[in-house]
């Protein structure tokens, strides 16, 4: 593939996530267009948006990848991916959008009347933030060193600096555009090439059989506890990310958000059928992959290997550009998200305070990018389910379905969830990928427990601190809104 | 044209477009109106933990079933292996059943719970 190829899509990537950045500036006045898009905007589209947000490096790369390295195991982390927003639609979708907070310390605020409690959430919130977007930026030096050649760090900082400019620019308004925008560019820049390589190979007279049973790393497959854990991890952890949950206060009612969810689901079975698809034809047809470690680059690579000339280096622009919409989706969803929190706890919530904790959400983790080496971009992303599935969702859940939630339970519960999955997760790091044993690799299975139940104990220990305000939140949260007139 | 300073509202958000109106008002002052509203919750809650533990059951049986059943994941249907196939493809009909299902249960629930309330 020639280097220009990777540029211009690149390019021509940024520059359409600008213009419909600039677009929306005209439209994005007030402080609420720039926190939730005035929440006007409508289910098919904000879906849309849902699934460009949410698809990330790890679903867009990585599943392939991971697919081409373990076969059959890497299967379950879509199958996670997904069924992780069945959980949310059951369990958080509707009442969280009726809780009208604009983020999860706001919604934690106001169920536990706590100041303390909402700065204990801030500060998780944002580590789940700044811990997610640092694999998006692997993801983005990755792309750019197979594509152009260019050193790592050029990949990262473009995204970085793309997504500070759209945010500062136009907030949740036009974010949203470029959100159901980018949807369906991910979606295109993956089907086209699979479908056109299957064409090619029926043409060649090589139907698309099944999977050979390759292992090209000669790994051995993962045990039971290890598929359970990660499941573990995705089911629970989805509900938890900040980015996701901003996302239901753009619908206009409790009914909506369901009704978006099921939407959602529905895009994302379609989606991760060709990651799978492209995973399955790289252990067929490009094992070697794996072997030099570059499995996380197979959907980029697939094209230009298996069709080659012109029409692969065609397929091949769309491959990447599609790659960085899912870069520039999720970075700036999370940028997004952080902001709102960061910029309503340090700077007061003022428009000019939402621009400079944009800046500051883009840019810390472009550090911590710099500092650490890319790992397998779907694993990585599978530890920061385990931690959200370890600190928010516990406070999450309890507080939407159990009354006798405290401010202290929800504390002590997410600092112990932080500690022993955080504390996993490094010990997992300085033993070496590979070499750490199942339980430190995929904490999930034994974290999330152990934070539901220190969150449970806690409170019913401090069973006088529930608030006064229960009944009323609590109503709040799953009463429907008074349909008027106008609906059915 | 003039300045004007914008601050966030904090979480006290209105309900969008004046369109929808919360009806809590109405019900928490009562004795009534509170047991209506736990019953609710109780019955939301009892449909997503049926829904959630059904997916997760078929999940469990369809994972134990290629692991253990003997030659089942080696099976071919049209020349693809039926792990593959089972894992890839056939899981997501299932996810969107279950959550369509849902959705028109809990529906349901509060549709029930209006009609509560405004019997009264």
């Amino acid at each position: 593939m020639s280097p220009a190829v990777g540029l211009f899509a690149f390019l021509a990537v940024s520059l359409a996530t600008a213009v419909i950045g600039f677009y929306g500036l005209r439209v994005s006045r007030t402080t609420s267009d720039f926190y939730v898009a005035s929440r006007t905007v409508p289910p098919w589209w904000n879906a849309s948006a849902i699934g460009g947000e949410y698809l990330s490096a790890a679903s867009f790369l990585g599943v392939a990848g991971l697919i081409l390295l373990s076969g059959t195991d890497a299967l379950w982390f879509p199958v996670g991916y997904t069924a992780g927003y069945l959980m949310l639609l059951l369990f958080v979708a509707a009442p969280l959008r009726r809780s009208g907070a604009y983020t999860i310390p706001d919604f934690t605020e106001a169920r536990l009347d706590s100041a303390l409690v909402r700065r204990v959430t801030s500060l998780v919130v944002v580590a789940v933030g700044w811990l997610y977007i640092v694999p998006q930026l692997h993801g983005a030096a990755l792309t750019i060193r197979i594509t152009t050649g260019l050193p790592s760090w050029v990949g990262s900082t473009a995204v970085v600096a793309v997504v500070c400019l759209t945010v500062v620019a136009g907030g949740m308004r036009s974010i949203t555009f470029v959100q159901a925008f980018q949807y369906w560019l991910k979606l295109t820049a993956l089907a086209v090439p699979v479908v056109f390589i299957l064409l090619v190979l029926a043409g060649n007279g090589t139907p698309p059989q099944a999977p050979l049973p390759v292992n090209p790393t000669g790994q051995a497959a993962a045990g039971a506890y290890q598929n359970i854990s990660l499941l573990v991890a995705l089911l629970f952890g989805t509900l938890g990310l900040p980015h996701v949950l901003v996302r239901f206060y753009t619908n206009p009612d409790g009914q909506s958000a369901r009704r978006t969810t099921l939407i959602v689901l529905g895009l994302l079975s379609v989606f991760y059928l060709f990651p799978t698809l492209s995973g399955a034809l790289g252990r067929m047809f490009a094992p070697e992959l794996a072997q030099s470690g570059q499995a996380d680059a197979l959907i980029l690579l697939l094209p230009g290997k298996l069709i080659g000339g012109v029409a692969g280096d065609l397929l091949s622009a769309l491959v990447v550009a599609g790659a960085f919409a899912a870069f520039l989706s999720t970075t700036s969803g999370l940028v997004v998200s952080l902001s709102g929190v960061i910029s309503q706890d340090l700077f007061g919530g003022s428009v000019r305070g939402f621009r400079l904790a944009a800046v500051m959400a883009a840019v810390v983790p472009l550090g911590f990018a710099f500092m650490t080496d890319t790992l397998a971009l779907a694993g990585s992303v599978g530890l920061v389910f385990a931690f959200t599935a370890s600190t928010i969702c516990p406070v999450l859940l309890l507080g939407i379905w159990w009354r006798g939630l405290t401010d202290f339970g929800a504390i002590a519960g997410m600092v112990t969830g932080a500690l022993l999955c955080g504390g996993a997760m490094v010990a997992g790091t300085l033993t070496g990928a590979g070499n750490a044993s199942a339980w430190l690799a995929q904490p999930a299975a034994w974290s999330v427990p152990a934070a539901f139940a220190v969150t449970v104990v806690v409170s019913i220990a401090t069973r006088n601190r529930v608030p006064a305000s229960v009944n009323r939140v609590m109503s709040r949260l799953h009463v429907p809104e008074r349909p008027v007139a106008t609906e059915r | 044209m003039t300045r004007v300073r914008v601050t966030a509202p904090r979480q006290s958000a209105a309900p969008a477009s004046g369109r929808v109106v919360h009806s809590h008002e109405a019900t928490e002052d009562s004795d009534a109106g509170r047991i209506f509203v736990r019953s609710l919750i109780r019955s939301q809650l009892r449909l997503a933990l049926v829904v959630a533990c059904g997916f997760l059951v078929i999940l469990a049986v369809l994972a134990a079933i290629l692991v253990y059943g003997p030659g089942v994941a080696e099976t071919r249907v049209m020349g693809i292996r039926l792990d593959w196939l089972a894992l890839g493809v056939g899981i997501y009909p299932v996810i969107g059943l279950s959550a369509w299902l849902y959705n028109r249960a809990a529906a349901r629930n509060e549709a029930r719970y209006r009609d509560l309330v405004e019997d009264k």
